[in-house]
């Protein structure tokens, strides 16, 4: 027999060779009423739109609404992804979705001299206000449902951007519906250094957003935790729900510090999970947050708002879980993905396109992405009750157990001193490198199997090879030149005069609320670097997070 | 091993550094943010027989060309030059052109790696 026969023949007898969830727990080969006879429905799980809302945050679900189907969207200059805009919304998109580049990420300006080669890459680029009009050209604000994907302590800026593009506009900032992601602990698990990621000030201007939303912005959500890049970087599920919990108790502890009730602000804090390729576990994993969000909101925090206790949250499709290799398998773990968030109750969905592992999306992967979610919604029929999977014994017994361990880590948390200073201690990123560690070792030993990676490969010669999207280099050297034009011709007195009242509200102390003074300093065309690099200077950093740029003010003198 | 440009994604590289300093390798990490001349300084310093960097956000062919420029300038072709992360295939015959010896696409085997270092520092 020839020896691709003799495959055959394995194959056909060939049974599963791990029995866990991609966390780690074992799987028994069946569930029974037994699994799960120390629930009590009422209490730990409930009908849709009820206390824990273990089911679902609304009693009708997607019968009420669709899930958001947008797609991140950003590179190179803002007329770029203003144009990628244009094509997601003709293809069905419901809401945008942008992200930014590295410099502006980090309140850096796009002239600075070690960046060039990250302009527009990995995100648009928007040092100005300048940025943000031609960003949003045509776009009726007051109408859109706008995310802003950006988490760094340089937020408020981008959020102040937008806010004077719509007082220009003469739009009652009150209308604006949308989410600055607003996550600028968790930035730190980004591979930034203390330098770009201090976290005093960023827990500081965490807490200013959140303060300036709830009483000038009621639709706007100002905080959208990041559970989603600490999974990317290799923890397991309850991990996932454990860090960022931790994280929001930093942000809620500090927001309460400033004054803020409980119930002002709970109703708009959101999360952005990860929908990772174990289905079972990530729906159970979806459905364990909202019941131990809602009772830590209840009994930690003494909400008393039901809008309070309800978890929401956008997924991200794990980037992580796709490889290059015969790239468009990664389709169809996409879709698996989905469905798992479609089927845990999803607000807001974000499909990767399959060309992540190999580059930006190109407008092909865009829309398939797009087409993804569209066929979820209007062919499946899996949006047409809610919870479908909802008493299911396997699925009910995960749930419970997530929560379980996802409260182990909270209090391990706890002892360490808070989120904080767990961050402080270094023991955060050191969970997370033994976990993205243990994951390599186990794909090593082929323990676990990613097909066409370490299984069922194929010879590089033979692969697909995809088309990928390019950056303009053009659009990104205009870009930079464009600053430079609008740093030599905008009325320079009165953007020091703004960063000059801005700095001295900064110096008032962390209670000051540095929003407003941020936008007065935003509409005389004041950069994100010299924004950002005022505040830092109050706060005992160097003026460059890079430690190029001397002062900022110079050029003003 | 290091990052240069200002991208952080560092997942990747620090899970190959450990990977492979457990395959019996000495391995300097570096870390993130390094400009070219700092990360050429360190491979002269530590007297090194490989360079590697992680590029995850397109900035690979730009970076490439300005540390490629300086390993000429200070002599340091024969030290292999290895880069890996999320690198379109399209890209790799020119970044061997700039100077790099293998390339190390995302979902690469560690081994792959492993056995690729171990082949060509024997071969000197």
């Amino acid at each position: 027999m020839s020896e691709c026969y003799e495959k055959m023949v394995d194959a056909y007898f060939e049974k599963p060779s791990r029995l866990r969830t991609w966390s780690d727990f074992d799987i028994k080969t069946t569930y029974t009423p037994e699994d799960v006879s120390h629930l009590n429905y009422k209490k730990d799980i409930a009908d849709p739109g009820k206390y824990p809302y273990t089911r679902g945050i609304h009693e009708d679900m997607y019968r009420g609404k669709y899930w958001t189907r947008r797609e991140v969207c950003g590179y190179g200059s803002p007329a770029d992804t203003n144009e990628r805009f244009k094509y997601l919304v003709e293809h069905g998109q419901a809401g945008l979705d942008v992200i930014f580049d590295i410099p502006t990420m980090t309140g850096i300006d796009a002239d600075h001299p070690r960046v060039e080669d990250d302009v527009g890459i990995q995100g648009t680029s928007l040092p100005t206000l300048k940025d943000m009009e031609l960003l949003m050209e045509g776009i009726p604000l007051d109408r859109v449902s706008a995310s802003l994907v950006i988490t760094s302590y340089a937020a408020p800026v981008i959020l102040a951007q937008y806010i004077a593009l719509a007082q220009n506009q003469n739009i009652d900032i009150s209308k604006l519906r949308g989410t600055i992601q607003n996550d600028p602990l968790h930035h730190r698990f980004c591979g930034y250094p203390p330098s770009m990621s201090p976290l005093e000030l960023s827990l500081k201007m965490a807490v200013d957003i959140i303060e300036y939303c709830t009483k000038n912005m009621l639709m706007w959500y100002p905080m959208n935790i990041n559970a989603y890049d600490l999974r990317e970087n290799g923890i397991n599920a309850p991990q996932e729900i454990g860090f960022s919990f931790a994280m929001a108790i930093t942000y809620i502890e500090g927001a309460l510090r400033r004054g803020l009730a409980i119930d002002e602000f709970a109703p708009r804090l959101a999360f952005y999970c990860s929908s990772h390729i174990d289905f079972f576990e990530e729906i159970a994993k979806l459905r364990a947050a909202r019941r131990l969000w809602a009772k830590m909101m209840k009994e930690r925090f003494k909400a008393k708002d039901p809008r309070s206790l309800k978890f929401r949250f956008g997924v991200h499709t794990a980037g992580c879980s796709l490889v290059p290799q015969q790239p468009l398998n990664n389709i169809i773990r996409v879709a698996y993905e989905a469905l798992a968030a479609v089927l845990a109750g999803v607000q807001s969905l974000h499909c990767c396109s399959y060309d992540e592992p190999i580059g930006l999306p190109t407008e092909t992967a865009h829309q398939i992405a797009l087409r993804t979610q569209q066929i979820l919604a209007y062919e499946t029929g899996v949006a047409n009750t809610t919870d479908p999977l909802g008493g299911s014994y396997y699925l009910e017994y995960l749930t419970d157990k997530i929560v379980d361990e996802a409260e182990k880590i909270l209090d391990e948390i706890e002892g360490r001193g808070g989120m904080f200073k767990a961050i402080q201690s270094g023991w955060v990123t050191a969970e997370i490198e033994k976990a993205a560690y243990k994951y390599q070792k186990e794909i090593k030993d082929r323990e676990r199997l990613v097909v066409g990676m370490n299984t069922f490969q194929i010879p590089p010669e033979e692969e697909t090879a995809v088309e990928v999207h390019r950056v303009s280099h053009e659009s990104v050297k205009e870009q930079i030149e464009n600053l430079k034009i609008l740093k030599k011709n905008r009325d320079n007195a009165k953007v020091k005069k703004s960063l000059d009242a801005m700095r001295r509200a900064a110096e008032k102390g962390e209670k000051e609320n540095l929003i407003p003074p941020i936008i007065e300093a935003v509409k005389t065309y004041a950069s994100i670097g010299e924004i950002i690099g005022t505040v830092r200077e109050v706060y005992g950093l160097s003026y460059d997070p890079l430690g190029v740029i001397q002062s900022g003010i110079a050029h003003f003198a | 091993m290091a990052k240069i440009s200002l991208d952080g994604h560092d997942r990747g590289i620090k899970v190959v550094s450990r990977m492979l300093r457990d395959a019996g390798m000495d391995v300097v990490y570096l870390g993130t943010h390094l400009t070219p001349e700092s990360v050429i300084q360190a491979a002269i310093q530590e007297d090194v027989d490989v360079i590697g960097l992680s590029f995850l956000s397109g900035e690979h062919l730009t970076c490439v060309e300005k540390i490629a420029k300086l390993t000429k300038e200070h002599g340091l072709e024969d030290v292999l030059f290895i880069v890996g992360g999320v690198i379109p295939q399209q890209d790799i015959p020119s970044l061997k052109k700039l100077g790099v010896d293998e390339v190390f696409p995302a979902g690469t085997m560690i081994e792959d790696i492993e056995n690729y270092i171990k082949s060509k520092t024997s071969e000197k």
